[in-house]
């Protein structure tokens, strides 16, 4: 397995425990770190979310103020009345059928490379295109996209996008999987050979269930990238009514007014889902890992 | 053997292939033949032009500033990402009370957008109504031009970067730590070796795989850095923020200078490449140790 | 084994009814009779209450209305109408872009408007400009002003800002003598801001960016001069105005922290009298920018509406884009949101006039209205020479050499077609 997959596979595990008295000045010190940390990442995120609760006066006032004076729903229910939902619906749908796509598509892909015995660098490759994949500059690919989705007939359509998202998605996740169907022992699917069982039920039935703690995860960082995508939607998506959430968030940023609230509400309401996602795919991953299914 | 027929394997290996060709490959092909062509998009005409659009870029003084600011963002972001992110996994790999909301808390700013993310820090380094200038001022410091003096405003953008995705390098350090065996290192306690030893000579190296990994995901991904300089200064104040990207953006999507935008594109990827093979061969090497 | 294949089921499940939702919602598109593609802000907010009325009288048609900022309206318009694309009916587009898209060819021909608009304001609306065929509407009336402290600029001895030599002088006392109110203000920020702001220093001091033969004449000697006084602006605004945009400059202005604005548009000027939102009521004064050596030069940044070439809905496009430029639509926009017409006889209203004590002044700039160079390549000059004015400004660059390399890249840029 590659560091990544290791990672995959162990962030969302509980944290060994690591007792050893401490003393008393290390363990200031230890806190007093913890703590500068916390406060960098979390007082942005408090802001944010205090900001959301804010009446719409408040931000303009010339002294800036953390807290607000009073709280108001006033941003959240205009998001709602907007059609945020709608928009939250196009996001589920683009974030999640592309990753299912990626998911099937590169596990279907994984297996196959591994199971012809290709050489162990041929990760390298894959790496090399999902670094490059990475690399390319949205906008100078999106020309020659355009152009092809609009030949599909597929612009200004939510499985338009899934398909482009697979640029960025598809090799990441056969790199991911990759390493994690090379650890399926070849001894049991040949047991199950024996049983008569073909490639599609072997595949299904022992290597999937196997290699679930890395579908799992490599789908959790697909989700997050699709979640807030943003150049490919903008370009590729055209009816305000097809926009997903990132498109619909820089609405808010317009060229005489930000709009505080609800850009600071509608970050809140759509980091949710993702934050979620992890959530509920964590337990399935530590139940994976107390099976032993390595 | 069960797999002495490969026509299944070729089945389940085709559509990924497929993909991979039409939305991946083919936009690369696409961008290299643009590069050498003059495309003047909204007539529709183009016709070859050898390397001249090569010779524009580098007689163009805005890309050549803007590799040198590209080159330092990615360069400083990343290393100082993965050092933070390596004192936070060292933090977080042991337990103190309430870690189960800290390691949410600190992994949450991956997950939000990078435009809500970045209107957070641009209201914050507002230099009259922002929360730093305003903290700053309580402690009697003068306020800090973050955004609009030259020679500040890409480290103000850098520690924006490092805000949001530091939590990723933190995520890759944390599984390298706890997939070392705790025996070594208990090992060279017992053994008279002080923390920082362990740390130093044991630890660290045992996780160099990870290091190296989470120093070349930051690397490229601050490499092409677009979104942040868009949302925080387009590239300003002067060009003190323009980055590889945001040339690109510029050319290709204002100026539709097609030719021109590809050509630099493709630069930009043939650095990337050899970044990236640099990397890989180094993590590959590591492994097969 | 058995267990791990049992809690895929429960995987399998749910991925098979996303699928399923999957093609569901996918195949669910709602045709809309009419897509509208426009601008955010105050120009959204126009459009939206107009298309409430209008959907009152013909309750049969649909409209989706698309709100962009600025950059992102004029990539997704010139990739979409270059492909030749249906997506969008009805376009509001800047002056600026309209010679390229009318070169291109991507609008239908209008026929039959009526000659109550302002003449300067439709002249741009054809192509070739003045007299060719009309491919749009003017609706958005900007003309660039300029706001002043009326109280300030009397109270140290001024009679009004009668060139730019004037504004300078003003400012710089105003900036001396009065307590945390700064000199002067203007858009600093990169790009189209701060070209909006310069070029009307730079024509009244005689510059031009291309002269009548097409050559690039911007590193002339007037534009140098231009450039100077421009730059001697900084040190009496505030700091950090080299990122003002129009917030910002509006802000100081209300928030009584600047004097004159050198650059204000028709349409962020109500808030100014607005109590509540303003500190200033009532002090400010709105004329034409002043000339220098040349005469008073107001620049148009009229916004037109246009009906795309591959529009689905041709002829409910034109029955809206008629129903949004009638003086009735004009004249209620202008009232509720400050929306500037392009109708004279609505400059002229008194009910308008009775709002906007400063209306019989905008239509004579309106009247007497500059457009920028009609070149197809106006957004990539507009771009370069933006970038290496604010060189100039934050003080990377002499502004002599600023000028050249601007003229440089803007011959490069022009030499391709």
């Amino acid at each position: 397995m590659n560091p990544l997959q290791q990672t995959a596979a162990m962030t969302a595990t509980a944290p060994k425990v690591n007792f050893s008295m401490l003393r008393l000045s290390r363990s200031f010190l230890f806190y007093a770190a913890l703590v500068l940390c916390l406060t960098f990442f979390i007082t942005p995120v408090l802001w944010m979310v205090a900001t959301a609760f804010k009446e719409p006066g408040e931000y303009v006032s010339s002294t800036p103020s953390f807290w607000p004076s009073s709280l108001t729903l006033e941003h959240f229910q205009a998001l709602i009345n907007d059609g945020f939902l709608k928009r939250l619906g196009n996001t589920v749908i683009v974030a999640f059928g592309a990753t299912a796509a990626s998911i099937m598509l590169g596990f279907m892909a994984a297996y196959a490379l591994v199971r012809y015995q290709f050489p162990a660098r041929l990760d390298i490759a894959f790496l090399l295109l999902v670094l490059i994949v990475k690399l390319m500059p949205p906008i100078v690919v999106a020309i020659p996209l355009y152009g092809l989705l609009k030949d599909i007939g597929l612009l200004d359509s939510l499985f338009g996008l899934v398909l482009v998202y697979q640029l960025y998605t598809l090799p990441f996740c056969i790199w991911m999987l990759l390493g994690f169907v090379r650890d399926v022992p070849l001894e049991i699917e040949e047991a199950a050979a024996l049983d008569n069982a073909n490639i599609l039920q072997r595949l299904w039935h022992i290597v999937l269930p196997l290699c679930k703690p890395g579908l799992v995860a490599t789908s959790i960082f697909t989700l997050i990238l699709c979640w807030n995508e943003f150049p490919f939607a903008l370009l590729f998506l055209q009816k305000p009514s097809s926009f997903t959430l990132p498109l619909y968030i820089s609405n808010f940023i317009t060229e005489n007014e930000t709009f505080w609230g609800q850009l600071m509400g509608i970050g809140l309401l759509s980091s949710i889902p993702v934050l979620l996602f992890a959530g509920f795919i964590q337990k399935h991953l530590i139940r994976g890992f107390s099976m032993g299914l390595k | 053997m069960i797999f002495s027929n490969k026509k299944h394997l070729t089945l389940l290996l085709i559509p990924a292939l497929l993909v991979l060709f039409i939305f991946a490959i083919y936009p690369v092909i696409q961008v290299t033949i643009y590069s050498f062509m003059e495309v003047d998009f909204s007539a529709n005409e183009s016709h070859f032009i050898g390397l001249q659009n090569y010779r524009d870029l580098l007689d163009d003084w805005f890309f050549t500033t803007s590799i040198q600011n590209t080159v330092q963002f990615s360069i400083v972001a990343s290393v100082i990402q993965v050092i933070l992110g390596i004192l936070l996994a060292i933090l977080f790999n042991r337990n103190f009370p309430g870690k189960r909301f800290a390691l949410p808390v600190i992994i949450y700013p991956m997950m939000l957008s990078t435009l809500v993310c970045s209107a957070i820090w641009r209201s914050w380094y507002h230099y009259d109504f922002g929360m730093l200038n305003h903290w700053l001022g309580i402690i009697g410091v003068e306020p800090i031009e973050w955004l609009f003096n030259p020679s500040l405003a890409l480290y103000s953008v850098i520690l924006v970067d490092v805000w949001q995705w530091t939590p990723m390098t933190f995520l890759i350090v944390l599984a390298g730590l706890q997939s070392i065996p705790q025996d070594i290192s208990e090992a060279a306690r017992t053994d008279g070796a002080n923390e920082l030893q362990v740390l130093c000579y044991i630890t660290l190296p045992m996780i160099k795989g990870h290091i190296m990994l989470a120093l070349l995901l930051r690397t490229l991904d601050t490499f092409k850095i677009f979104d942040k300089v868009y949302a925080l200064t387009d590239g300003g104040p002067g060009n003190a923020t323009e980055t590889m990207s945001v040339f690109v953006y510029r050319n290709g999507f204002k100026f539709f200078e097609i030719g021109l935008a590809s050509a630099a594109s493709v630069f930009m990827l043939a650095i990337a490449c050899a970044l990236s093979i640099v990397y890989a061969t180094k993590i590959l090497g590591d492994q097969n140790k | 084994m058995i267990k791990a294949i049992n809690k895929l089921q429960g995987l399998k499940k749910s991925l098979t009814a996303s699928a399923v939702a999957l093609a569901l919602l996918s195949t669910n598109v709602v045709a809309k009779d009419l897509v509208i593609a426009a601008r955010d802000g105050i120009y959204g907010a126009a459009m939206e209450k107009t298309i409430a009325n209008f959907t009152k009288s013909n309750p049969d048609v649909k409209i989706e209305l698309l709100k962009l900022p600025y950059a992102n309206l004029y990539e997704k318009l010139v990739i979409s109408l270059h492909e030749n694309s249906s997506a969008y009916d009805l376009i509001l587009l800047d002056d600026t872009w309209a010679t390229e898209f009318m070169k291109n060819d991507w609008l239908k021909e209008l026929t039959d408007v009526d000659a109550d608009f302002v003449p300067a304001a439709l002249d741009i609306s054809k192509y070739p400009i003045n007299t060719g065929k009309l491919y749009s509407v003017p609706f958005v009336g900007n003309v660039e002003m300029m706001a002043y402290r009326d109280d300030l600029v009397k109270k140290h001895g001024f009679d009004g800002l009668n060139s730019w030599s004037e504004v300078v002088k003003a400012a710089t006392v105003i900036n001396e003598k009065e307590a945390d109110v700064a000199g002067i203000v203007f858009r600093g920020a990169k790009g189209n801001p701060i070209v909006t702001g310069f070029l009307p220093i730079f024509w009244a001091n005689g510059g031009k960016i291309i002269d009548d033969k097409g050559n690039v004449t911007l590193d002339s000697a007037a534009g140098l001069k231009a450039l100077e006084q421009f730059l001697s602006l900084k040190p009496l605004a505030p700091k950090g105005v080299e990122v003002y945009n129009s917030t910002e400059v509006r802000d100081a202005i209300q928030q009584g922290k600047a004097a004159i604005a050198i650059e204000v548009w028709p349409s962020w000027v109500p808030s100014m009298d607005d109590p509540a939102k303003s500190k200033v009521v009532g002090k400010m004064n709105i004329t034409a920018a002043p000339g220098e050596v040349a005469g008073p030069a107001p620049m148009l940044g009229i916004w037109q509406l246009g009906i795309s070439k591959g529009a689905k809905n041709a002829e409910t496009a034109r029955q809206f884009l008629d129903f949004i430029t009638s003086k009735e639509s004009q004249k209620s926009l202008a009232l509720d949101l400050g929306l500037p017409p392009t109708r004279s006889s609505v400059y002229t209203d008194a009910d308008v006039v009775a709002k906007y004590r400063w209306y019989p002044s905008q239509l004579k700039a309106l009247e007497n209205g500059k457009p920028r160079p009609r070149i197809k390549k106006w957004k990539q000059v507009e771009t370069v020479l933006g970038d290496y004015l604010q060189l100039a400004l934050v003080g990377q660059m002499p502004a002599a050499q600023a000028l050249k390399l601007a003229a440089k890249d803007i011959k490069r840029a022009l030499r391709k077609k």
